[in-house]
């Protein structure tokens, strides 16, 4: 297997949370390094072939601060090769213009640099107006509302994997 | 959603470039940061609205602005956005210690209102986004004159719950007019969070169907992301002349101001996020992680910025306090005065013309006059019809429709927008019709009263040269809306001229001297008396008539009627039948509420004793009330009598003809009362 890695905030909370459990379900058929996305550097992300990256939206529909400061880094690299899944947490309720925003705009930037997307989820289940997260009907990777939906969690973690575990082989 | 280019970024940008923006950043987060402890000092600056959270789009505001040539109306938060655009340390200084040597207002303006007139930086009210509609009439001006230069309009997002607001965007939409609507947006107004303001989180998202209107947004509190997006902002309104709306998404890092405690509305968890994101910090991790600058380069320039504070904090006490004793300077800028008719009187003979006739014609004299006066209201201008009473009728068929033209019913809007306008340039004369009638004016006092207060704020800097018309009084069977006046509750604002003229000589020649003269003045027509002969006069075709001074209109011993508008002409009536009793009754018409012609009233009152203050407006706190106060201030001693007030009753005036006579002074209702005075 090619060599997994999971991106994330290891200072977030609900993402750190959301990334272990994750993590979890990958166990034990795949080792899935976690690193730390406060501290990434190019050649840190660029020696993975299988990134799984967490992306929550921030305020009314943003990067967070730490990938928004990585994305010139992002925007000069050729990402050929390279196979991404993209999981965040948005909150439907309260920022029903902008759900998942941010899993949109990490998504957009990664295949713009060749990157193979996977991972792309159903938006059955949710209620929200708008979403860069969202094309032809799919979200673009995992979306998690755990300030709404936080039950569903569990099993929609479970069945990303599951699809990933295939697509990452 | 059209894509913003990518003219700046982290890696691209040259580097002395961002030198530049980084010592502005931190030179202002340092003063931000200082501000406060003027307050503890007890020095000044009672008011400071810190910035930080807003760092990017402030940043980028001011570089967007080009000085003397754009123009541009901060908001009480935009620090940084004015020394991004070239304000010094000191002068942000001086600014917040209200020093005599203050740019925006000599110490007269709150502090954190940060304004350079020379260069177009505005000064501007404390009602937040009022300035939207300056913005708006300013652009009108440049486009008008073809100048390559945009207005921008910096302000939150909760302003953009105000009407007024609403009313500018339209204005500019529908005028395509070269603005920016430069919105930061904190997501609170002071302790109200968005979500009590709009449905709508984006709040420029509410404009999605304005025409001509583009809308982008930006992280505010990243740089490059706000200059690109000020920067396309910019080309787009230059090259379109179309109006453009940036959103920039902010956090507001701190309290509203230094009298609020935003503990007590945001929680700990909150407080802390929004510190997370320091948009300075966040500059600085950039510039080191992409290797523009090392650490120690960036410290060099943090020191120089913390030089270069002190040094203003030093020069800043050193600068002079305003002297209070000027308070009374800078209230009304000194009016044309009229060489051939001093005193407002003439003794040609000829053929006599209605009042409205002498209105039109003066308009009409006074726009080939002076190619920079313009005129606009509601039914201004549309085919034959000219003005709701046909005042400016033949107007828009003689200079056009660009200087004369159609206003939407939004009376605010054509006040807020004659204010922008005569921003551009001293030349510039604008008369508004600001209302169709005299009380529907109401929606516009924000910006009445703000444009009152203009010169005085900016230490007589600016003032608008602006002559508002408005069709007033009864007499009509109107009713509410139709009938009534209002220049009783308007008389209590200092900082605008108020005339009322009776007859078509004197409203043809205040109506000159009001156009040819700098500042605001209330120009109140009687619009009963349009078409009635008996305010037909032989009209000079030059005559002029001073503010401030009354035209006695009858002259007599035994009782004297102080009086302006309708009433002038029942208190001639009045008069006259009790000539025929002997009784020899004096009738001053006022002309000038403001200023007030204070020597003849109290002459008169000295020679005869017995007086009346007649009006159409309520007596109640009508501006008889003041008239007779300086009476029984300044000529007590004289009087032979109570000063006897005639007008309104102090309810609405009613709509049926039999309401209407019974609310409204008439003849009859002044001789009456005449005789009651006379019986002392």
């Amino acid at each position: 297997m090619s060599k997994t890695g999971i991106f994330y905030s290891f200072n977030s909370t609900k993402t750190a949370k959301t990334a272990e459990k994750i993590v979890q379900e990958f166990e034990p058929e795949f080792n899935v390094q976690k690193v730390n996305a406060e501290e990434l550097n190019e050649e840190l992300f660029l020696s993975f072939n299988n990134l799984i990256l967490g992306v929550p939206t921030w305020f009314d529909g943003e990067l967070p601060i730490y990938w928004d400061e990585f994305v010139p880094a992002l925007e000069d690299m050729n990402l050929k090769g390279k196979t991404i899944a993209i999981f965040g947490l948005g909150n439907q309720v309260e920022y029903p213009e902008n759900f998942g925003d941010a899993v949109g705009i990490m998504a957009e930037l990664v295949t713009n640099r060749g990157a193979k997307l996977v991972g792309l989820t159903s938006t059955e289940g949710y209620t929200y107006e708008s979403s860069r997260a969202e094309v032809d009907g799919k979200f673009l990777g995992l979306v998690l509302d755990q300030e709404t939906q936080p039950r569903l969690t569990k099993e929609r973690i479970s069945g990303w994997v599951k699809d990933l575990k295939v697509q990452f082989k | 959603m059209t894509t913003v280019p990518k003219v700046f970024s982290v890696k691209t940008t040259p580097k002395e470039i961002l030198e530049k923006w980084y010592h502005l950043m931190t030179l202002g987060r340092a003063i931000d940061e200082k501000a406060p402890n003027y307050l503890k000092q007890a020095i000044g600056w009672s008011y400071h609205a810190p910035y930080a959270g807003h760092d990017g789009i402030q940043l980028a505001i001011g570089q967007t602005f080009e000085k003397e040539v754009d123009h541009i109306f901060l908001y009480y938060r935009d620090m940084l956005t004015a020394l991004s655009c070239g304000l010094t340390a000191e002068e942000i200084i001086l600014n917040g210690i209200s020093k005599a040597t203050d740019l925006t207002s000599g110490g007269r303006h709150m502090s954190n209102h940060f304004a350079k007139i020379a260069w177009n930086m505005h000064n501007v009210s404390s009602l937040t986004g009022n300035h939207t509609l300056h913005a708006v009439g300013v652009a009108r001006a440049i486009k008008y004159y073809g100048e390559k230069a945009v207005a921008i309009s910096v302000q939150g997002e909760s302003s953009l719950s105000e009407g007024f607001v609403y009313e500018a965007i339209n204005g500019a939409s529908k005028e395509k007019l070269p603005v920016i609507f430069a919105i930061q947006d904190n997501g609170y107004g002071i302790s109200v969070p968005k979500k009590d303001q709009t449905a709508n989180r984006k709040v420029a998202n509410n404009f999605t169907g304005f025409k001509n209107l583009r809308i982008i947004h930006c992280n505010g509190k990243d740089v490059f992301d706000s200059m690109n997006a000020m920067f396309e902002a910019k080309r787009h309104a230059l090259e379109t002349g179309t109006p453009v709306m940036v959103q920039a998404n902010c956090v507001r890092m701190h309290s509203h101001s230094n009298s609020d405690r935003h503990e007590l509305y945001r929680s700990e968890d909150e407080r802390g996020y929004v510190l997370d994101y320091d948009p300075l910090f966040k500059f600085k991790r950039m510039l080191v992680r992409y290797e523009r600058f090392t650490p120690e380069e960036l410290e060099v320039i943090e020191n120089k910025a913390k030089n270069e504070l002190k040094e203003a904090h030093k020069l800043a006490l050193k600068a002079p306090d305003p002297d209070p004793s000027t308070y009374l300077d800078f209230v009304l800028p000194e009016p044309h005065h009229p060489a051939k008719y001093p005193d407002g009187t003439h003794q040609e003979n000829g053929e006599k013309k209605k009042l409205i006739t002498a209105l039109n014609e003066t308009l009409k004299a006074e726009f080939r006059h002076n190619p920079d006066t313009f005129i606009w209201g509601q039914d201004m201008a549309n085919k034959d019809k000219g003005g709701i009473f046909n005042v400016s009728k033949g107007l828009q068929k003689e200079f056009g429709s660009k200087r004369v033209f159609n206003a939407p019913i939004a009376e605010d809007f054509i006040v807020g927008t004659a204010n922008g306008m005569s921003r551009y340039d001293e030349k510039i004369r604008i008369v508004i019709e600001g209302a169709e009638f005299a009380d529907y004016f109401w929606p516009a006092m924000e910006q009445y009263v703000d444009s009152s207060h203009d010169y005085w704020r900016s230490n007589g800097q600016f003032t608008p040269n602006v002559t508002i018309r408005l069709a007033s009084g009864g007499y009509i069977g109107g009713g509410i809306y139709h009938s009534q006046n209002i220049e009783g509750a308007l008389t209590s604002l200092p900082g605008v001229r108020i005339v009322y003229p009776s007859f078509a000589d004197d409203a043809a020649g205040l109506l000159r001297t009001a156009m040819r003269s700098r500042g605001l003045t209330m120009f109140m027509e009687p619009k009963a008396l349009y078409n009635d002969p008996k305010a037909a006069t032989v009209v000079p075709d030059d005559f002029e008539v001073p503010f401030g001074k009354a035209r006695i209109r009858r002259q007599g011993d035994d009782l004297v009627m102080i009086t302006y508008g309708n009433t002038t002409h029942m208190c001639l009536e009045a008069a006259e039948k009790l000539s025929k009793e002997g009784v020899s009754v004096e009738v001053i018409d006022l002309r000038s509420l403001i200023p007030l012609d204070k020597e003849t009233i109290l002459n008169s009152v000295k020679r005869i004793g017995k007086v009346m203050v007649v009006h159409e407006d309520k007596v109640h706190s009508g501006f008889g009330s003041e008239i007779t106060s300086v009476i029984m201030e300044e000529g007590f001693e004289y009087l032979d009598g109570p000063v006897k007030r005639v007008g309104s009753s102090f309810t609405p005036v009613g709509f049926h003809r039999s309401f209407e006579r019974m609310i409204l002074p008439n003849t009859e209702k002044i001789y009456n009362a005449a005789k009651e005075v006379l019986a002392y």
